[in-house]
């Protein structure tokens, strides 16, 4: 799509804790465009002196909720940008941002599926975007979550989530926590392998169209045993977050 | 590999990370196109490429045999884009 990528002032209507580290933002744009689930958005911190820092923040939101998008951010330790986003940044305070950006890791209903998402920490975020749109959408494809966060209290969306896997048809949700378990927890408690991703996808067929994202080594690993499971590269796309570890 | 590679490595983002700085540059959105590494023949879409920002330029390497594909260098009045590592960038034609 050919369009200049402007910057814009957006307005911070909402904050929403998700866990300890990780808040919603909710933004209200004055030239809000239409995302497609998985794109992000720039955010600019400026200060007095001229210093810039820039990154870049997946949208969470479902496209079809207009005028406004959720950017889920998770402070890092030292990070520059995400303890600014987390810690100072209150409702009605503005940002300077500029998207919907990105074109290869998104999927609409039109793709169809079925699908395959697969999360590490944060790398949540896009796929949530994904499934409020397929919910929004009305969208029934046979789509299968895989994700994996430290402890039970470190998943983001975890109401929502077993909400929109009740509400659903054809949604499940699988959870995998690497550190701690909840008593009586039944479910994954390792970090992902490749005897794990095959049980997952197995009713999914050889083929699922699969998004991964989270931090560089879960992705890896994830790609890399799915490539050995006989998925084709060509039905997975990966998206790399920055340094910490689900 | 050296606690220096290995942090590189650690702080690795993918090219889907300097989607809007391409943007920026080209008016397009770019990372959904095919680009054909020139050291080792693999294609793959941009948003795939090895993305090292930690630096003052960002550097864009193949996923198959990391050698550099382009490098990005944003200075107070350009940007230099050097795409040597890169045999072609397939940009779909949009009738619109």
């Amino acid at each position: 799509m050919k369009r200049p990528l402007e910057w814009q002032i957006a307005t911070v209507s909402a904050i929403k804790p998700e866990t300890a580290n990780v808040k919603t933002l909710t933004l209200t744009l004055p030239a809000w465009l239409p995302h497609r689930a998985g794109q992000h958005y720039d955010v600019r911190l400026s200060a007095p002196d001229g210093y810039q820092a820039q990154r870049s923040y997946s949208i969470a939101s479902a496209p079809e909720r207009m005028g406004e998008i959720d950017l889920t951010v998770e402070r890092l330790e030292d990070g520059e940008v995400s303890s600014y986003l987390d810690d100072v940044l209150v409702v009605g305070d503005q940002l300077e941002v500029r998207g919907p950006i990105g074109g290869y890791f998104v999927w609409e209903v039109a793709q169809g599926g079925p699908l395959l998402l697969i999360a590490g920490g944060s790398g949540i975020v896009p796929l949530m975007a994904m499934l409020r749109h397929r919910a929004a959408a009305g969208a029934s494809v046979s789509t299968r979550l895989l994700y994996s966060s430290r402890t039970h209290t470190d998943v983001i969306y975890r109401d929502e989530l077993e909400t929109l896997r009740a509400a659903s048809t054809g949604l499940e949700v699988f959870h995998t926590f690497t550190r701690t378990q909840p008593a009586g927890w039944r479910g994954y408690a390792r970090r992902i392998d490749t005897p794990m991703l095959q049980e997952v996808i197995q009713p999914l067929g050889p083929t699922p169209l699969t998004y991964i994202c989270g931090p560089t080594l879960f992705v890896e690993t994830a790609a890399n045993g799915l490539a050995q499971l006989g998925v084709p590269a060509s039905q997975i796309r990966t998206e790399r977050f920055g340094p910490t570890a689900p | 590999m050296d606690d220096k590679s290995d942090l590189n490595r650690a702080l690795m983002l993918d090219g889907n990370a300097v989607a809007g700085l391409l943007q920026e540059v080209f008016g397009i959105e770019l990372t959904a196109s095919p680009t054909k590494c020139a050291h080792c023949g693999a294609v793959g879409a941009l948003g795939t490429l090895l993305a090292f920002t930690h630096a003052p330029g960002i550097v864009l390497r193949c996923s198959a045999c990391e050698q550099v594909v382009m490098r990005i260098v944003e200075t107070a009045d350009a940007i230099y884009l050097e795409a040597r590592g890169a045999a072609y960038l397939r940009l779909e034609r949009h009738t619109s």
